[in-house]
């Protein structure tokens, strides 16, 4: 391939980009897959600790025996499927029988939100687990009841101890939302594979796209290494 | 105030108690002292509930926080089938008067079967409808400090002494806070009181984790080895804390291996050992006059 080539395929590339509104396209693209990414995060970190707690509890009554027993299911079912099945069967199943009428963001966010909390809860109990069995202990024996010691004293420490890798879960997401075109959903690759085939065109549109997520990636894991040295000099104090 | 009531402890197989019963009077200061591993922290932290007993009851006053154990209540093992067929065999005619024979061959055959019949269920349902309470509830009246101090690492040492009271709006922020700083003036830390615990020296921590149960106002004040964690030029200024509470009056059980701070602060000293008490007494006679052979090669240890 000659220079030349290379050069028209990237002036065709900035001519869609630019003159024939290409960019609305991947700004569009780029708000979803940030917004789907991090709401689903959120959603994750939520459903994550609370699975999280009720995995941790060594005594459980009748209660949360079943409650357990569904945690259990859950996480089998989002860690053990692929998260295209997830995204169609809640796109093209749940919704219709239900009746709902939610936008195909939305559903992206729901399904990308479930599936990380399965993966959150495992963190979590990692996370959880790491703190010190007297923390607890402590609580328990001021009259605190289980659950309050759970919110007030051993996720916040969990949590700082997990943040590295909540990190990463952060930079998974990102990196999967790139499936959820499956149901009709506007993110970076849906929006550059549009771009691409106004002309039939692609190599551009893709290396491009490939370096948008690069530098996502990237502004992520360097706000993350800030935050760390954040936390660690408070801890300092 | 505090009855431990025959009980039993059982990690898996592992029997760490075997059968202990004490009463702790208000106002009693009573040393547990034993060789590591007869079962001291454990009884001590069946009297929280930290440890559920497998067998026995622990009442706090006229509370109970234990499921109700048949074989303490007469009455209820004289509802049993077992008790019943036992009665008939005999052939006893006096029908109104418990036979304590057979209540007492249930007992140590451990005759009790899961199902005992209607009667027997409902009459142990009925004590605990009677006496049981939340265990939450009693744990805010039993103040308990422990080995390693366990003061909550993401709470400034303020929060630490606030977080119960006002959780459990028992008092309110101002209140808490009020007598939090009273506390921590007493024992010449206020000014610490926005640091963190990482920042603070063991013996600090173990004052803060002292003077957090007293914000609880409580009435009793469970320590386990509340000195062991610390360097020894710091133990002092604990023993010294946790005398003054004796002094005022606070109803502790203290398991310690400081014999001297036994001796001199406790009115009753326990011996511990294999999962038995195996010897009670004043710290005068326990110490002066030791029965139990053990005790005897115990004491000629660590004195
Ligand atoms: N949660 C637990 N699970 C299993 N075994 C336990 C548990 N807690 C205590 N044990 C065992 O029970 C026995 C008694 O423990 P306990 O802590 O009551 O002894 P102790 O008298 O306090 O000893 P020490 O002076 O060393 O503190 C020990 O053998 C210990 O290993
Ligand atoms: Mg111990």
């Amino acid at each position: 391939m000659t220079i030349q080539s290379l050069m028209n395929k990237w002036n065709l590339f900035i001519d869609t980009f630019l003159n024939k509104g290409g960019y609305k396209e991947v700004v569009t693209g780029l708000i979803n897959t940030l917004i789907i990414a991090l709401v689903a995060l959120v959603i994750g970190i939520i459903i994550g600790t609370i699975i999280a707690a009720i995995e941790v509890q060594p005594k459980k009554g009748k209660i949360m025996m079943v409650l357990n027993k569904i945690c259990t299911v859950y996480v089998a079912f989002f860690r053990g499927t692929p998260i295209v099945v997830q995204l169609l069967l809640g796109y093209f199943v749940i919704l219709p029988l239900l009746g709902w009428n939610f936008s195909s963001v939305v559903v992206a966010i729901m399904i990308m939100g479930l599936n990380s909390g399965a993966y959150v809860s495992e963190i979590m109990r990692s996370g959880i687990l790491s703190v010190d069995i007297g923390q607890m202990e402590a609580g328990r024996a001021m009259g605190l009841n289980y659950g309050t010691t759970m919110r007030k004293i051993i996720i916040p420490q969990a949590v700082k101890n997990i943040l590295p890798t909540l990190g990463n879960e952060l930079i998974s997401l990102v990196k999967e939302t790139s499936v959820v075109s499956f149901i009709g959903v506007v993110d970076l690759y849906k929006a550059f594979r549009t771009i691409g085939s106004g002309n039939y065109e692609y190599m551009m549109p893709f290396l491009v796209m490939a370096v948008i997520y690069i530098v996502i990636i990237l502004l992520i894991t360097f706000g993350l290494r800030m935050m760390e040295r954040g936390l660690r000099a408070s801890d300092k104090r | 105030m505090i009855s431990v009531r025959n009980v039993y402890k059982n990690f898996g197989e592992l029997k760490v108690l075997k059968g202990v019963s004490s009463e702790i009077q208000k106002g009693e200061k009573v040393a547990i002292i034993g060789p590591s591993g007869s079962g001291k922290s454990t009884l001590l932290r069946c009297m929280n509930l930290l440890e559920e007993p497998t067998y026995g009851e622990i009442w706090l006053d006229d509370k109970l926080l234990t499921p109700a154990d048949p074989y303490l209540h007469p009455e209820v093992i004289a509802a049993s089938k077992t008790y019943q067929s036992m009665y008939q065999k005999k052939g006893n005619s006096n029908t109104t008067e418990l036979d304590e024979e057979i209540i007492r061959e249930i007992k140590e055959k451990d005759l009790l079967q899961k199902h005992e019949g209607k009667e027997y269920k409902e009459r142990l349902k009925q004590i605990e409808k009677d006496c049981r309470v939340d265990v939450n509830l009693a744990r805010q009246r039993v103040g308990m400090v422990f080995q390693h101090f366990n003061l909550f690492n993401n709470l400034t040492v303020m929060e630490n002494l606030t977080i119960a009271p006002v959780t459990l709006k028992l008092q309110s922020v101002e209140e808490a806070t009020e007598k939090a700083g009273e506390l921590l003036k007493r024992i010449g830390l206020y000014e610490k009181k926005d640091e963190y615990p990482s920042k603070l020296s063991g013996g600090q921590k173990q004052r803060i984790a002292i003077v957090r149960s007293l914000v609880m106002n409580p009435e009793a004040i469970l320590f386990d080895e509340p000195t062991s964690a610390l360097d020894p030029e710091m133990v002092g200024e604990v023993l010294e804390l946790i005398r003054e509470l004796a002094e005022e009056g606070m109803t502790m059980v203290i398991v310690t291996h400081e014999m001297g701070f036994a001796r001199e602060v406790a009115t009753r000293v326990l011996f511990m050992d294999g999962g038995e008490i195996k010897e009670e007494n004043t710290p005068e006679e326990f110490f002066g006059n030791p029965q139990h052979p053990r005790l005897k090669e115990f004491l000629s240890k660590v004195l």
